[in-house]
Parts: structure tokens; sequence; C-alpha cells
């Protein structure tokens, strides 16, 4: 009986949950964006999350015209979802209205490609591919123990060592796809206007100016103080109040 | 003797050498309106006197030659003065230069001297002077409209010309124009001086406006207005008449000059400054309108910033328009209308951007802000402007601007890329995930495999090592067999027939795996010699022989449960007494 009781409040908490965000998808239909944030946030405050949720709040803050905010949505939906298509396309849409035009710099070289594929997979799912590759270089061990004929010997022998190094491969992957995780701290600029300064204090010489909606990177911290980069590359000193930081 | 003509000589050289030559001025520093004498001395009787050059200065009177000589107890003095009065053109540091004359074929020099002309002073009065009747006459007097104004705030200064009525001006020279430092400056143009009655220190006076400044002070604090000289030419009646009976007029040059003047500006107000005043004072109306708000793909918009009204007009900047990024905003086209009369600046600043959108949507220009000091109120105010959204009807999408080749294929189906709808279904997962790469669980997962490999190569090899044994296999598997069919036995407590048979079948497995035999080799004499060679008890191998032989039979006699179930327990026992004493 007491099962049945926590199994019932379990299911209506998630039912609950999933009411909370259909009603800001029909607020969002009706064009009530405000209160369908409002909708959207009380997911977010009972600690849940999903990368459409992030992504349904940037299209309300869009519609909205609230371009930092959106664009902040955005970039913590792609960190969930990183492939995600729509979620890209809408985040251009809001790129389109920010002020600051701050060109892409591509990198280039070994880095880059390394980079470029280690990214097709978050690091958890290089985790569970490190794990399958490890059964089967057991498996493939086994074929080869166990196995009579000599040609499928050879080739579990083979196999072996090769499900060995994309092990390898697959864990390198995951730790190189950690570390970048951890170290690229992307956030968005909210105030309206704000100094990028070339010393962490206010009399710093002004570097250039940022408006709201900006996407930079942060790479150290002094008291309140952001040590950031843009994407074109240049660096300067930011106060920690003007941006959002997205992870 | 000789030592005498020696102090003679040595004397005489002395008074030669007392050539004495000097340039004396009546004052080092003097006001601006005042005379200088300077007398150039000498105590010989020099000639070819050349006199210096006065720059910034101009020559009233002189030169005058005054030579003295005279004896005084036997002693001889002689003077030479040449005297000149100079009045200053300028202010600042003037020097007299060097003046030269020859004396006994030697030219003899004077130390240039240092004159420093500071602004006009007040002239003490002399009653028997011709001038004086003009002093009392002539009057330039300074309004200010506001001694105390805010910064930025408009004063206006005029300059007044009293004169008397019996007194015609024919001339009037600017000689000090005055700098208006810390001020921001226009001069109305006064084209006609024209006179007007006006009361002077309560007298009716006629007067000229000479001159009408507008101020705007750019500093804080306490700022001097410099005083404005003047040099005017007037003609005065005398009090002797011509043989006709007529006044004659003497003609007198005259400086005037209007005192400093110190204006203290106050700051505008801290308390609620807003973040974004750029210095604008007065009263002002703030628009910022669109030529249009819808436009196709090529076409252009002004957007026009513009602030009308009254105030310090040219000396703030507008605010500037911040768009998004798909829209091209160029560098605006400025225009004033601006008129000064003497109350301040009236008109209208104007900048217009020219906006070029690149791609197709909806776009919003933020409100702009404009903030004033209102001086009526004596506050800051604030005007918004209504934010405005450019919609671009047509034109290339804001994301394939990338994708666009020109001229690749001509033909291409172009699919727009519309701005995608909300997501509909989502899968909420809890925020704190814990990350399964570093995980207990994943080393666990990543590491089995690699623990079961040297169990299984020991598996293997122990396999291998138990099926190379056969003998042991052997034993191993009638042990087996003997365990199976004691428990079929055991299973079949209620049916006589196949429970004798399993028991015997056990006990005949039993006797293999202990006794290495095959089941050709069994007899009862063979198998009690083995067993009793194997140190079995020959009491436990009777009963054992006894009881095989007891199966066969039992198996067609009739029996009770109860000797069934006896014969199960007793063949239980003598199995595990024969184990023991075997083993």
């Amino acid at each position: 009986m007491k099962n049945i009781v926590y199994i019932i409040l379990l299911v209506s908490q998630v039912f609950f949950a999933q009411s909370e965000f259909a009603k800001g998808n029909d607020l969002y239909k009706n064009g009530k964006y405000e209160q369908a944030i409002d909708a959207y946030t009380s997911e977010l405050t009972a600690k849940k999350q999903s990368a459409e949720l992030y992504f349904n709040i940037g299209n309300c803050y869009y519609k909205l015209n609230k371009v930092a905010p959106a664009i902040y949505n955005y970039e913590k939906a792609l960190v969930l979802n990183p492939n995600d298509a729509d979620i890209a396309t809408n985040l251009r849409f809001a790129q389109k209205r920010t002020v600051d035009e701050i060109k892409v710099v591509p990198k280039v070289g070994f880095a880059k490609l390394l980079r470029d594929f280690t990214a097709i997979y978050h690091y958890n799912t290089w985790a569970w591919i490190s794990v399958a590759f490890s059964v089967l270089f057991l498996l493939s061990f086994l074929g080869y123990y166990f196995s009579a004929l000599t040609l499928n010997k050879r080739l579990f022998f083979f196999g072996m060592f090769l499900m060995l190094l994309m092990l390898l491969i697959s864990v390198a992957s995951a730790i190189f796809e950690k570390s970048h995780f951890k170290n690229e701290r992307p956030a968005i600029v909210f105030a309206e206007m704000t100094d990028v300064r070339s010393e962490p204090q206010n009399k710093g010489a002004s570097v250039v100016i940022l408006h709201e909606g900006t996407k930079v990177f942060v790479k150290e911290t002094v008291d309140n103080w952001r040590k950031i980069q843009l994407t074109d590359g240049s660096e300067g000193w930011i106060d920690s109040n003007a941006i959002r930081e997205v992870k | 003797m000789k030592r005498y003509l020696v102090f003679i000589l040595l004397s005489f050289q002395g008074l030669w050498a007392q050539v004495q030559f000097e340039t004396r001025v009546s004052k080092n520093t003097l006001g601006l309106n005042e005379r200088l004498q300077v007398d150039f001395f000498m105590n010989i009787d020099g000639d070819n006197f050349n006199e210096p050059s006065f720059e910034g200065f101009r020559v009233v009177g002189g030169p005058m030659q005054q030579v003295s000589q005279s004896w005084i107890n036997g002693k001889s003095s002689f003077e030479k003065v040449y005297t000149y009065y100079l009045l200053p053109n300028q202010k600042g540091s003037l020097v007299i230069k060097q003046a030269t004359i020859e004396y006994n074929g030697k030219i003899y020099k004077t130390n240039p001297v240092r004159v420093n002309v500071t602004n006009a002073i007040e002239q003490p009065r002399d009653p028997n002077d011709v001038s004086v009747s003009a002093d009392s006459n002539l009057h330039l007097v300074v309004d200010i409209s506001k001694t105390n104004p805010y910064l930025n705030e408009p004063i206006t200064v005029v300059y007044k010309l009293y004169f008397g009525y019996n007194s015609v001006v024919t001339n009037l020279r600017e000689l000090n124009k005055p700098k208006y430092n810390d001020f921001w400056s226009q001069n109305i143009e006064i084209k006609q001086l024209v006179a007007q009655e006006g009361m002077f220190n309560g007298e009716k006076c006629p007067y000229a406006i000479l001159k009408k400044v507008v101020l705007y002070p750019q500093k804080s604090g306490k700022l001097i207005i410099e005083p404005l000289s003047l040099d005017i030419d007037v003609q005065l009646p005398t009090n002797r008449r011509n043989i006709f009976g007529q006044m004659q007029i003497k003609e007198v040059s005259k400086r005037v000059s209007a005192g400093a003047k110190t204006i203290s500006v106050k700051a505008l107000p801290e308390a609620g400054k807003p973040a974004d005043f750029s210095g604008a004072v007065g009263s002002f109306d703030f628009r910022v309108t669109p030529t249009k708000t819808e436009l196709k793909n090529g076409e252009s918009l002004d957007l026009v910033v513009s602030v009308a009204g009254k105030g310090n007009l040219k000396l703030f900047t507008l605010p500037k328009p911040v768009v998004p990024n798909a829209l091209e905003m160029y560098d605006p086209v400025h225009t004033e209308q601006v008129n000064t009369p003497l109350s301040g600046m009236v008109g209208k600043m104007s900048d217009s951007y020219t906006i070029i959108p690149q791609y197709k949507g909806d776009y919003p220009i933020k409100p702009l802000q404009f903030s004033y000091f209102d001086l009526n109120l004596g506050r800051y105010r604030t005007i918004t402007s209504q934010p405005i959204v450019v919609k671009v009807l047509d034109g290339p999408m804001a994301n394939d601007a990338v994708a666009a080749h020109p001229g690749s294929h001509k033909n291409q189906v172009v699919v727009n890329e519309q701005f995608k709808y909300i997501k509909l279904d989502t899968k909420l997962e809890p925020m704190a995930v814990n990350d399964f790469f570093g995980s207990k669980l994943f080393y666990s997962l990543l590491l089995i495999p690699f623990g079961l490999l040297p169990i299984i190569v020991l598996a293997k090899k122990k396999k291998e090592a138990i099926d190379g044994d056969v003998v042991g296999n052997r034993i191993k598997r009638n042990n087996r067999l003997a365990k199976k069919y004691l428990s079929e036995a055991k299973k079949q407590i209620n049916n006589k027939e196949p429970f004798y048979v399993a028991l015997e079948k056990a006990m005949h497995n039993f006797l293999k795996a202990k006794l290495h035999i095959e089941t050709s080799e069994m007899s009862k004499d063979n198998i009690k010699e083995i067993l009793l060679s194997k140190n079995a008890n020959p009491e436990a191998v009777n009963e054992f022989i006894a009881l095989t032989e007891n199966c066969e039979i039992a198996r067609y006699a009739p029996s009770s449960s109860a000797t069934i179930q006896k014969d199960y327990e007793k063949a239980v026992l003598i199995i595990s007494d024969l184990e023991k004493q075997l083993s």
C-alpha cells in the first residue's frame, strides 16, 4: 500500500513537471512570452533541465527582443545538446540582433583536427565507448584463446590489439574532451554596454567596448574581474557583473 | 715726486673712466593706460645720440634735450638728458632697448630696461588736466546678466559707453580685446553704433552699446573676465571761444577700460546625475525618427536623432543609436540650425544616420536616452525615445549568407532558413548529473574485462589439467553417479523396485569410484579382497556386501516401506563409513 502511494507521488511529480513545460508551450503559442518564461523557469527552480527547455526559454526571450538572455539560453541548450541544428539556427538569428560583430577567427592545424574529432561525442559518451571497446577486447581475446583454427586465431589476435588501440583512443578522447569542457568557460555579456579594460581595475585603459549578447570566453579571475578572450582572439578584463557564465 | 705723478695720472684715468650713460624710467610697472617717462641720462657731452626703437610703445612726447653744467666747490658736473614720453600699446613685459652715443671716438650704450605693462588701472584725477573733463564724461560700463550661473548656463556681457551731451566721440579703437578663457563665447555683431538715452549715476546720459557677448562657462569655480580697453578720440568744448564767439573744440584722446569682473560658476549638482549625461543644459525636446520602418532589400532608411530647444546646443554631443549588426549603420551627417540672440543659443541640432539592412527579418533598435539639466527646474531630466522595429521584408536570410556561392547553380532551390519553433517534447533531467566518465562505475566497467583475462587463462589451464587426468575423471564420474543414484533412490523410496535398482547402482558406482575397478571385475570376493587390502573395516565390508545382495533379493521379494527406509539409511551409513576408512 505504502509503495503504491510512493509510486503515485513519483509519477504525479513527473506528470506535474511535464505539465509545467506544456503550460509554457501553450503560453508561447498564445504569444504570452513573459508568462511562458515564468512557466519554464519554474522547471529550472525545481532543479530540472533539458536542452529543449533552454531552447524554448531562448525563443521566448528572442520574441521579447531581449538578446542577451536569448543567446545565453541557446548556449546553455547547446552545452547539453551540442549537435542540434535547430538550436544553432535560432542562435544565429539571435546573434544577428547583437550590436557587436566580432569575427570568429577559425582555429587551424592539428589541434583543430584533434578537437573536431573529439567533439563528435560528449566525454560521457566517449566513456561508454571505451567500456564497449574494453568488452570487445575481452571477446576478441576469448576468440583468440579458444578458437582452434589458425586463421581465426590470427584474426582475433589482430582484433585484440585493434580493440586495445581503440580503447586507448577513446579514453584519451574522453580525457581531452573533459579537460576542454572544464577549461572552456563561455560567457555572455549581459550589460548593455561595458568596457573591456587592459588591467583588472577601473583605471585600466579601455581596450574595446562590448554590447549585450556578445559571447566571450573566461580565462582567469582576479577579485570580481574576469580575463576574457573574444572570438577574434583579443583579450582583456571585464567586470564580472557584466557577464554571465554559461556553464 | 715720481710717486705723486703716478697717483695723479691714475686718478685722471679714473675720472676718464667715469662715463655714465644710462636709461632711467619713471616706473617699472605701469597700467596700460599710463604714461611712461624714459630719460637717457649721461654725464658727458656725447654726440650722435641714437634713440632705440620703442617697440610696443607709442611716443607721445619727446625727445626733449636738457643740458646742465654746474660748478660746485670747484667741482664741475655735467648732465645731458634726452627725455621721451611713451604710452604702451600692449600688455606684457616690454623692453626698452639700448640707446647709443659717441664720445671721443668711442661708442657708449645703455643697458636695456624691462618694463611690465599690466591691465589698465584707474588713474588719479588731476583737475587741472584737460582730459579730466573727458574722464568725467566718458564711462565704459560692463553689464553682466548673472554672476553666479550654472556651468553651461548662458550669461550675457554688454559693454556700454556713456558719454556726456557736450562731447562728440569721433573714433574708437579697441586696444585690448578681452579673451574669455574657460568660456565658450559668441560675439553678437553690432553693425552700427546707435546712441541711446540712459541713466548713469542718477543723471541722464546718452550711451552706445559697443559690444555684446554671450558666454557659456565651461569650468566651475571663480572665472575672471578680462577688462576691455578702448582708445577714444573725443571732441570736447573748451572755455575759450574764437573770434566769432563760437566755442573752441579741443580734441582729446582718452583711454578707458571697464574693470575686470569675477564670475563664480556653480557646478551642476551630482545628485541625480544620469549616467548618460553629456553636458546639455537648457530646455530641450528629443526625438528619434526613422524615415520608414518597413523596407525592401537594398533600400535604406535614415534615422534622425535630433535635439531642439534652448541651451548650449553646440556644446554637447547627441546620443548615438545602437543597432543590431544585421543593420549596417554609417557615420552620421551632423546639421545645426542654431541662432544666438542675447538670451542664448536657440535652434535644432540633429544627426542623420543612414542605415542599410543586410538581411531579412525584424530588427529592434533600442530606445535612446537623452539627459539634460533643466535650469528652470534646477534638476536633471531624461527623455527616452520610443523603441523602433525595422522590418526588412525581403532579402537574404541571416544564415544563408555564408552558404551563398554566387553563380554556382542557377536553378538552385533555396530553402530559406526560418526561425525555429519551440520544441514540444522534452525529457527533463535533474541538474546535478554525476559524470559517468571518471566515476567508479566507469573504472570498474573498463577494468573488469582485463581482470577477467588471467582468470580465464587460469580456468582454461585447470580444465586442461583436469581433462588430461583420465583416472581421476573416472573416479569423479563414478562418485558423481553414486551420489546421483543415491539421491534417486531417496526419491523412489516409496516404489520398491526402482529404489533398489537405484540403490544398487549407487553402491556399484561408489565401489567403482573408490576401488578403481571396472564393472567386469566386480565380484563379491574380488570386492572384499580389494576393500580389505585398502584397510577397510571388515565389518563394514561385510555389511556392504550383505546390502548389495539384499538389494537383488529385495527387488523381487515383498518388503515393507519401513525396511526400505532402513535399507536406505543403512546404505548411507555404510557408504559414509567406507569413505572415511578408504580415504
